[in-house]
């Protein structure tokens, strides 16, 4: 089976105005210099081939022809990679020789990227046209790549695949491993170059390495294979040991990182916190609120209220009209008690909307809260737009919780072990399997009688107070607090956690804040372009992969099957009852008749 | 077809707390606190003393800017009703879509004003500004419902309103990208500064061009639905899409249409709004589109009339509001929080009345 060349040449130009887009945003002079392994392969130049790897490795997908799915053969669809990169490549070469030609000044009025250094990097310092032949070289080998990875023959294409993306997740962590490496006491030279990416040889060593892995585990035979996974699934002691060894990982990770990355994961666990809080509500109980930042920043307030913070104000500081004196580890549990309060009182009067009404409602919950926070009005109460300082430090037995990152970072992990502890349990629970019946289908599940008003509150309340958690924690770990950190972003942000993970599942959320968080916090570069990123995660996850990174085992079953109506809100057939029903776990919902008595 | 929700609380089975109607006592114990609230704000403003209290000129002058304002939401208002009434989805990009509008006219405006056009030949340069804003964001909007919106034609309810929620992001932070994160000044013709009078009442001379070219925009449009062949296949499409591709009317082309539609309305919003505010920035999509999406809603979403009178009608709440209410609090700097009004009443409104002003009945749309 070929591909027409309708879709080489579509292919090759949409490569081409992503490799525009990527220029024009200024991608490619942010991460021009960020090296990823040796000096040649720096993330900007990586960007230069992905165009038309990408785009090769779409055109050359599986069509499918009269109802049967039929693969790209794998000589053809190398060739048509190769030609798409052609296409995406020459298009490329032309526009920055337009560029070029027209006078970057000049464009530069309009979009503000294009630069003389941008056409110097894109022509390899060889100017044009000199260096275009590169460019197009460097995108044919893109092109090449993605054909290749889409029709070359399994047993080779996935230790390949595994290798490249081992080596570029560890030079994506040039800022952690070799700081681990010296803490160790082990050199680290030989693996990266010092400051800088992986070096030829480190880069071998790792793509060899995980290949290697990879290839031993296709070949070992199904046989072992399954016993080696039914070990871990099922052995008690296996699972115990794996357990043992995650939380010493974790207990020791910031005594390895330092205080600079310890400071990062701090952040990364307050969003796994949001994250955990945001899951009970989107994805156990499938109410879309837009407004978690509501109860983010009621954490924060609330916390910093009851242990006796001031008010910043124009000649000093004031205090506030209410105001407490309490411990942190008192008022920290008042302020989830209120937060859940909070969340009844939110969930209350919007009960019977559903699907995007919901959404749009909780929006604007929570933009008032925002706009409140930051509005003179509330200068008395929180500090208005000068925000409030002086939260308490919490300190535990030597620990200092605020001045020192590695030591928040252990009180951030003791909330999320046991924000992670609680919402597992709940998933399991009749609760969690109530919640799961009144997603999928809310006519259905009330009928089988699930109360779905006492659940929907429930959601409210328990998502509410894990995410207030998250701010309180905010607020130990900064000490002041300014309402710009109060914006509908952190909902966003929190959102794009969860989806990107997988909605309804707990390891998807640590996953998500480690990608989402993590990353742009160790590699600087990509703090400008967090929210670019998160969008485009959003969009492309919804398009392309809807389940998430690590799919929760039922929901994933849930959005493959299309027809199956999420909200009772919208379309529903005759034939849609049928599916829900048949998705619907029969067995729980027989459990949930106790809510009958 | 919407599916009508029951009761949820049926008495005996369930324990005696839920029985009592919890959700309407809450309602009405709100809806008397709000109302409650509006009236003393209002009396106490009305009633302050002469030195404190608003001139006549001055609430004249906030109705005329809610007018102009609340005409622009009118237009942004239209995309997202369009829209709505034939994917019912939000999309809640638009306000993105009428900030590409904004950026596009911006660079004519800005190379117009260095050349002196802008002030030599208003009417011309202003009619190049519309059309250019007219035509980039109609651009982004057809290429958003291609990227974006096609692929998800047949998802789960939730699944669009989170791509659009992604693509709004990724616009803005494009945009931000592309031109830069300053705010930069709009320039305004010389012809458009200072006011008019009109029945002897002085209006600015902007306000006076963001209602005329409103008028003139609602009128072709309502013409443009009534009237034309791809207007009837819209309106078709719109009652029933399955019947409408039945009757041979090609469902996708028409969804093309109505995205283009809309991003011609955000486009000439774009300009009104720019040269009102004298400026553009990447930012600027949000509040607007959130506010005109709260019109669409108030007005009864899916319903032409009701973009309009929503509009209009919350922008008259935005700048009297404030200024009504809230000052008999004594409340400082009041509008702050004009912007949280726009949300209360998107709040209230949906809790209340969800099918709008306009709209038919509750039942429907939850």
């Amino acid at each position: 089976m070929g591909v027409p060349s309708r879709s080489i040449w579509r292919g090759g130009l949409i490569g081409a105005i992503a490799a525009i887009y990527v220029a024009l945003v200024g991608l490619y002079t942010r991460f021009a210099d960020l090296e990823l392994v040796g000096e040649q392969i720096t993330l900007g130049r990586l960007l230069l081939v992905a165009p038309a790897l990408v785009a090769a490795y779409a055109v050359t997908r599986p069509r499918v022809v009269a109802g049967e799915r039929r693969p790209v053969a794998f000589g053809r669809g190398v060739l048509a990679g190769m030609l798409t990169g052609l296409v995406t490549g020459a298009v490329f070469a032309a526009a920055v020789w337009f560029a070029e030609w027209f006078g970057t000044d000049r464009i530069r009025e309009v979009f503000i990227q294009i630069s003389d250094p941008l056409i110097a990097f894109l022509t390899f310092d060889k100017g044009v046209p000199a260096g275009l032949p590169i460019l197009i070289a460097l995108s044919v080998l893109g092109g090449t790549v993605g054909g290749l990875a889409r029709t070359a023959p399994a047993q080779a294409r996935a230790p390949l695949a595994v290798g490249t993306l081992a080596v570029l997740a560890m030079a994506l962590l040039q800022r952690i491993i070799p700081i681990v490496f010296v803490e160790l006491g082990f050199e680290a030279d030989w693996l990266y170059a010092p400051s800088r990416g992986l070096t030829w040889f480190g880069a071998a060593l790792v793509f060899v390495a995980a290949a290697g892995v990879n290839a031993l585990w296709h070949r070992s035979g199904e046989r072992t294979r399954e016993r080696v996974r039914s070990t871990i699934q099922e052995a008690p002691a296996a699972k115990l040991g794996l357990l043992v060894v995650i939380i010493a990982v974790l207990a020791i990770m910031p005594l390895l990182l330092g205080t600079v990355i310890s400071e990062v994961l701090g952040q990364v666990m307050i969003y796994v916190l949001l994250g955990i809080g945001l899951n009970i509500v989107v994805g156990y109980a499938g109410l879309l609120d837009l407004g978690y930042v509501a109860f983010f920043a009621f954490g924060a307030y609330t916390l910093g209220l009851l242990t006796g913070a001031f008010l910043n104000t124009t000649t000093g500081a004031a205090e506030p009209v209410l105001s407490g004196d309490l411990s942190f580890y008192v008022a920290i549990w008042i302020v989830a008690l209120l937060a859940a309060g909070l969340g009844l009182l939110i969930g209350a009067p919007v009960l019977r909307l559903r699907g995007d009404y919901l959404a749009i409602v909780t929006l604007g919950l929570g933009e008032i809260v925002s706009i409140i926070t930051a509005s003179r009005w509330a200068q008395p109460l929180i500090g208005g737009p000068q925000g409030m300082r002086g939260v308490t430090k919490a300190e535990f037995a030597g620990f200092n919780f605020q001045d020192n990152p590695q030591h928040f970072y252990y009180l951030a992990l003791a909330f999320v072990i046991l924000a992670l502890f609680i919402s597992w349990r709940l998933a399991g629970s009749r609760i969690g399997r109530a919640w799961n019946a009144m997603r999928e289908d809310e006519q259905v599940a009330e009928a089988m009688g699930v109360s779905t008003i006492r659940f929907k509150l429930l959601a409210f309340a328990m998502g509410g107070a894990i995410g207030s958690l998250g701010g309180a924690l905010f607020a130990v770990n900064l000490g002041s607090l300014t309402p710009t950190s109060f914006e509908l972003l952190v909902s966003i942000t929190a959102l794009a956690v969860v989806i990107l993970g997988g909605l309804g599942s707990l390891p998807g959320v640590v996953v998500g804040a480690l990608v989402l968080i993590g990353l742009p916090g160790l590699l600087r570069e990509f703090e400008e372009y967090r929210l670019l990123i998160y969008g485009g995660a959003l969009v492309a996850i919804m398009i392309l992969r809807p389940q998430g990174l690590i799919p929760n085992v039922r929901r994933s079953r849930e959005l493959h099957e299309e027809e199956v109506e999420q909200d009772a809100w919208g379309v529903a057939e005759p034939d849609d009852r049928e599916a829900v029903a048949a998705v619907l776990p029969g067995g729980g919902l027989g459990v949930e008749r106790e809510d009958l008595e | 077809m919407g599916t009508v929700t029951q009761e949820p609380t049926r008495g005996g089975q369930l324990g005696r707390l839920e029985r009592l109607p919890w959700r309407r006592i809450i309602l009405v114990v709100l809806s008397v606190l709000i109302l409650a609230v509006v009236l003393v704000g209002a009396y106490r403003t009305l009633t302050l003393p002469e030195d404190q209290a608003y001139s006549g000129a001055r609430w004249r002058n906030f109705i005329i800017l809610g007018l102009a304002q609340g005409s622009i939401y009118a237009l942004i208002a239209l995309g997202y009703t369009l829209v709505y009434g034939i994917l019912r989805m939000i999309n809640f990009a638009h306000g993105e879509v009428f900030m590409f509008g904004a950026f596009g006219a911006f660079f004519f405006a800005d190379a117009y004003e260095e050349s002196g056009f802008l002030d030599s030949n208003p009417i011309a340069s202003l009619a190049i500004l519309l059309t250019v804003a007219m035509l980039t964001s109609m651009g982004v909007a057809v290429l958003l419902e291609r990227v974006a919106y096609r692929p998800l034609r047949n998802a789960p309810r939730l699944v669009p309103l989170i791509t659009a929620i992604g693509a709004s992001l990724f616009l803005r932070e494009t945009a931000r990208g592309f031109f830069g994160p300053q705010t930069r000044g709009f320039g305004v013709p010389t012809a458009l500064e200072g006011t008019w009078t009109i029945f002897g009442i002085p209006v600015d001379r902007i306000q006076v061009l963001v209602l005329v070219t409103v008028i003139i925009a609602m009128t072709l449009l309502s013409l443009f639905i009534a009237r034309t062949r791809t207007g009837k296949s819209m309106r078709a499409v719109a009652a029933d899409s399955e019947i409408a591709s039945l009757m041979g009317i090609h469902v996708d082309r028409v969804i093309v249409t109505t995205f283009a539609i809309g991003g011609l309305l955000a486009g000439v919003a774009a300009v009104l709004f720019s040269l009102t505010f004298e400026s553009v920035n990447f930012f600027m999509g949000f509040r607007p589109g959130i506010a005109a999406f709260t019109a669409a809603v108030l007005g009864g979403i899916g319903s032409i009339t009701g973009a309009a009178l929503g509009g209009i009608l919350l922008g008259l709440l935005q700048s009297l509001g404030p200024a009504l209410i809230l000052t008999g609090y004594e409340i400082p700097s009041p509008f702050q929080l004009k912007d949280a009004f726009t949300f209360f009443v998107l709040v209230l409104v949906l809790i209340f009345r969800p099918g709008g002003l306009l709209g038919t009945g509750d039942a429907e749309k939850v």
